[in-house]
């Protein structure tokens, strides 16, 4: 088993390390930043100096050897445009993107369990018709549709705080989170709703069901006790997964709510093209995926140790 | 110039862009001279309104507004005009500037050149202080001057003081002090310029040409950087929350002029991409005072507030050219550079691309410049597809030549852009090779000397001044070059180079007398415009805002097209 996770493990820095040279070599490939400030060109010797600055005048090789090496030590050095630490950045953005991917989460597993179950024990009836029909629109439908739609029509109403939002008016988080989170679950939820009625239907053929239901157990206690268990692992897996994904931050939701997480201060350092940002965000996002892999991976190494020995 | 942050919504343009392109392509099939029609059209442009009539008002209330995250709030490197909207708030430099090019008072009571305006004299108002108490004289002013010219602040924007004695010394950092500027007597201060300019004083309303306290310390120092200590209308209450907001509160020790009215001005951060969207949005759902608006939406908001009185519209101190590489072939002629121009239909694009809210220029300078602008001295801005024809016939323009067109992507350019290829094939007859390239690579393919054909180009100036535009971006010095085989490192980067014309335009930033100077100004834009048209003109830069106006009085748009926050008053 300890040779199964430290097999994985050396198996996630290796992918982490691959993706930074990957995205680095990308923003490396976007040109010298200090050139120009708007339309004009910067003096040479203001230029250079700014790149020395920032070891923009090293080799490829050399800056990547010294990136690695800050970033082991959580540095992430200073962005391009206001010198300021970019790990402070990332301090100031992931605990609300972590909180919003939380509450997604749990809006999407919540709805989608209970409609995927609804569906599934009653197959064939209207609830399974319209379980169907709303979670093949939720599938359909993108998120920024979804997410301009409330932010047109429901922000600012109720217990929704307005898009845009005057900076000095206060809202608890839980408020903020709302919307955002709806917009989130709301592709979640469908998917999760079919993949439960799917992985259900299909444990409810098993044939300890059909002993369970023999020995005269009360359908509830078949479906709740012995039929979910079962079928729930698919619904785990995917939510895991999913959590890692918007660990990450999710760019276009957090942006079209300007929620102050890590997809929107992505999405800006891209507008400005603030290399230093983008490549930690990016680094960030990848750790947290594979991360979240790692411990699945992990989990179902426990559950099933057939998948340890292959 | 200054940078644009405004670089529009994403909004797509695809249906009025889909409208010009069909109507040109109607007009193509109909055999018709295209000219017979485009050039009856008059520009059905969106009028400036009048400045807001001053009221009493009274003092108090909180002005919000939405602005992108600036590059900095620090004067040594505010740049954009958003950064520019906060220094301005926190400082006051030696001037002030209106949008039309008129001086008043900010610190200094008395600005004088000597005879051959190579020297300047400004008299401080005595006893005006920092907001922590420190005083305001002719040091604070060396040290802050100093700060932005220093090599190691790596400011962006430290040309502003190129004219000054000792700049180039600090910008190669062999000097550590600016030795034109001599501030022995705090009253006093005096500039030496490296070359004669009787229109420095303008330069001083910069902010990077603001004075400091001693507590600012070197350019790295972040502390003050995000929580500077001015002289102006307004203080920073509490640092600068990156992202998130800026909250400026009144100045009540203000002295170098009337204190503001506002108790507190709110700035909150707005996408950088979306940010004229977000603002329209934000005025409308009540989080707003002031809002730009993207451009599909402008129609529908100015006629939901205009009848309202909420609506300004402003022509400003820029505008939207063609830059022509005019040392290659194949626009290395006038007639050429001509016909180009000539067979562009601008109201065409001005109202179906910009659904008339922008206006085709008719010159480079701008007609906020009252005194030099020639309406009309851009003969070849008028659009004639015959006349075009010919001089492209002379100039060798034929069906099978190629001209290069480039503009900047992901800047709502591609739409005119396009519409200027479809026209200049049309009614030339040659083949426009129009790409979109990042902002980056425009810059560094327009610098090369190998350059060829059109560049999309645009100019805000940063002092109301003529000479910002004729010698900014037309003077052989402005190209930056020492020799033609060298990158361009200045903004003239289509070395355009006339010698009467420099010289003109020497002549003119040395004369004191302001309409002998205004008279130069204009003989130099016939040359590079009306003779040689070194660059082509295309529209004029125009503003809107929308404007609380049913809270506050007093609200009108500044020389950098933002709102004068220390003259806004409750109603």
């Amino acid at each position: 088993m300890l040779r199964f996770v430290l097999r994985r493990s050396a198996q996630a820095v290796l992918v982490v390390v691959a993706a930074t040279f990957l995205i680095f070599l990308a923003t490396f490939a976007l040109g010298d930043p200090f050139a120009s400030t708007g339309e004009k060109v910067v003096p040479p010797a203001i230029a250079a100096a700014n790149r020395a600055k920032f070891g923009l005048d090293q080799p490829l090789v050399v800056q990547f050897g010294t990136y690695l090496a800050n970033t082991a030590r959580l540095d992430f050095g200073i962005d391009f445009d206001q010198g300021r630490p970019v790990s402070q950045m990332l301090a100031e953005t992931v605990p609300n993107t972590v909180r919003l991917a939380l509450v997604a989460i749990v809006i999407d597993v919540l709805i989608g369990v209970t409609a995927g179950v609804i569906a599934a024990v009653r197959r064939y009836s209207v609830w399974d018709v319209v379980v169907t029909v709303l979670s093949t629109v939720g599938i359909g439908v993108p998120t920024f549709v979804i997410g301009i739609v409330l932010v047109v029509n429901v922000a600012g109403w109720g217990p929704f705080p307005a898009v845009p939002r005057g900076f000095a008016v206060e809202v608890p988080w839980y408020q903020e989170v709302l919307l955002p989170a709806l917009t989130l679950a709301a592709v979640d939820a469908a998917f999760v709703a079919r993949l439960m009625r799917g992985s259900l239907l299909e444990v409810l053929r098993a044939d300890y069901v059909r002993t369970a239901r023999a020995k005269g157990l009360p359908e509830r206690t078949v479906i709740g006790r012995h039929a979910l268990r079962n079928a729930l692992i698919p619904v785990v897996t995917y939510a895991g997964v999913s959590l890692g994904v918007l660990f990450g931050g999710a760019i276009i939701t957090e942006t079209i709510f300007q929620y102050n997480g890590v997809g929107y201060l992505l999405s800006r350092a891209i507008v400005n093209s603030n290399a230093p940002v983008v490549i930690a965000v990016v680094v960030f996002s990848v750790v947290a995926y594979v991360f979240l892999s790692l411990l699945v991976d992990i989990l179902y190494a426990v559950l099933d140790p057939r998948i340890r020995l292959s | 110039m200054r940078r644009s942050s405004a670089v529009g919504s994403a909004v797509a343009l695809t249906a009025a862009v889909t409208l010009v392109l069909a109507g040109c392509t109607q007009r193509s099939n109909q055999d018709v001279p295209a000219g017979a029609d485009g050039a009856a059209t008059t520009a059905a442009e969106y009028p400036e309104t009048p400045d807001q009539p001053r009221v009493p008002g009274r003092p108090g209330g909180t002005f919000r507004l939405g602005i992108v995250e600036p590059t900095a709030i620090d004067p040594y490197n505010a740049q954009e005009s958003e950064g520019i909207l906060v220094t301005k708030a926190l400082f006051t430099g030696l001037v002030n500037v209106r949008p039309n090019g008129e001086i008043y008072d900010g610190v200094a009571s008395a600005w004088t050149p000597n005879a051959d305006c190579s020297q300047w004299t400004f008299t401080l108002k005595p006893g005006t202080t920092f907001s922590n108490g420190e005083p305001v004289d002719s040091a604070a002013f060396k040290r802050g001057w100093e700060r932005t010219a220093a090599r190691d602040s790596g400011s962006a924007v430290s040309y502003h003081l190129n004219e000054v004695a000792g700049f180039d010394q600090m910008q190669d950092g062999s000097a550590a002090a600016l030795s034109g500027v001599d501030a022995a007597d705090p009253n006093t201060l005096r500039v030496a310029l490296s070359a004669p300019d009787c229109e420095f004083a303008l330069r001083t309303a910069a902010p990077p040409l603001s004075p400091v306290p001693t507590v600012a310390g070197p350019a790295g120092n972040t502390a003050y950087n995000d929580l500077p200590i001015g002289n102006g209308p307004f203080t920073m209450d509490g640092p600068w929350r990156h992202d998130t907001g800026i909250r400026l509160v009144r100045n009540d020790t203000y002295g170098a002029g009337p204190k503001a009215n506002l108790d507190a001005v709110e700035l909150t951060i707005t996408p950088p991409d979306t940010g004229a969207l977000t603002e329209y949005n934000g005025f409308n759902n009540g989080q707003f005072d002031w809002a730009r608006m993207p451009v599909p939406v402008q129609a529908q908001a100015r006629a939901a507030n205009e009848p309202k009185n909420q609506w300004i519209s402003k022509k400003t101190a820029g505008i939207n050219y063609l830059q022509v590489q005019v040392q290659q072939p194949p626009l290395n002629s006038v007639a050429a550079r001509k016909a180009i121009s000539m067979a562009i239909d601008r109201n065409a694009i001005a109202q179906g691309v910009f659904q008339g809210s922008q206006v085709p220029a008719t010159a480079f300078l701008p007609a906020s410049f009252t005194g030099a602008f020639q309406d009309g001295v851009c003969d070849a801005c008028r659009f004639d597809p015959v006349k075009a024809k010919e001089l492209a016939a002379q100039a060798g323009l034929t069906a099978g030549t190629r001209v290069a067109f480039q503009f900047n992507s992901g800047s709502n350019h591609d739409e005119w852009t396009a519409a200027v290829k479809q026209q200049l094939e049309r009614n030339l007859g040659i083949a426009v090779d129009l790409t979109g390239v990042p902002f980056r690579d425009l810059l560094t393919n327009q610098r090369q000397p190998t350059a060829t054909g059109l560049f999309r180009a645009g100019w805000s100036a940063d002092y109301p001044t003529p000479s910002n535009f004729l010698a900014s971006l037309l003077t052989t010095k402005a190209i930056g070059a020492a020799t033609p085989d060298d990158v361009a490192n200045g903004d003239n980067r289509g070395r355009y180079s006339n010698p009467v014309f420099d010289e003109l335009v020497a002549r003119a930033v040395a004369t004191p007398d302001v309409a002998a100077r205004n008279d130069l100004y204009k003989q130099a834009e016939k040359i590079a415009i009306g003779d040689d048209l070194g660059v082509i003109p295309l529209v004029a830069r125009q503003q809107f805002r929308l404007v609380n106006t049913t809270t506050f009085g007093n609200v009108n748009m500044d020389f950098w097209e933002n709102p004068t926050l220390p003259e806004i008053t409750l109603r």
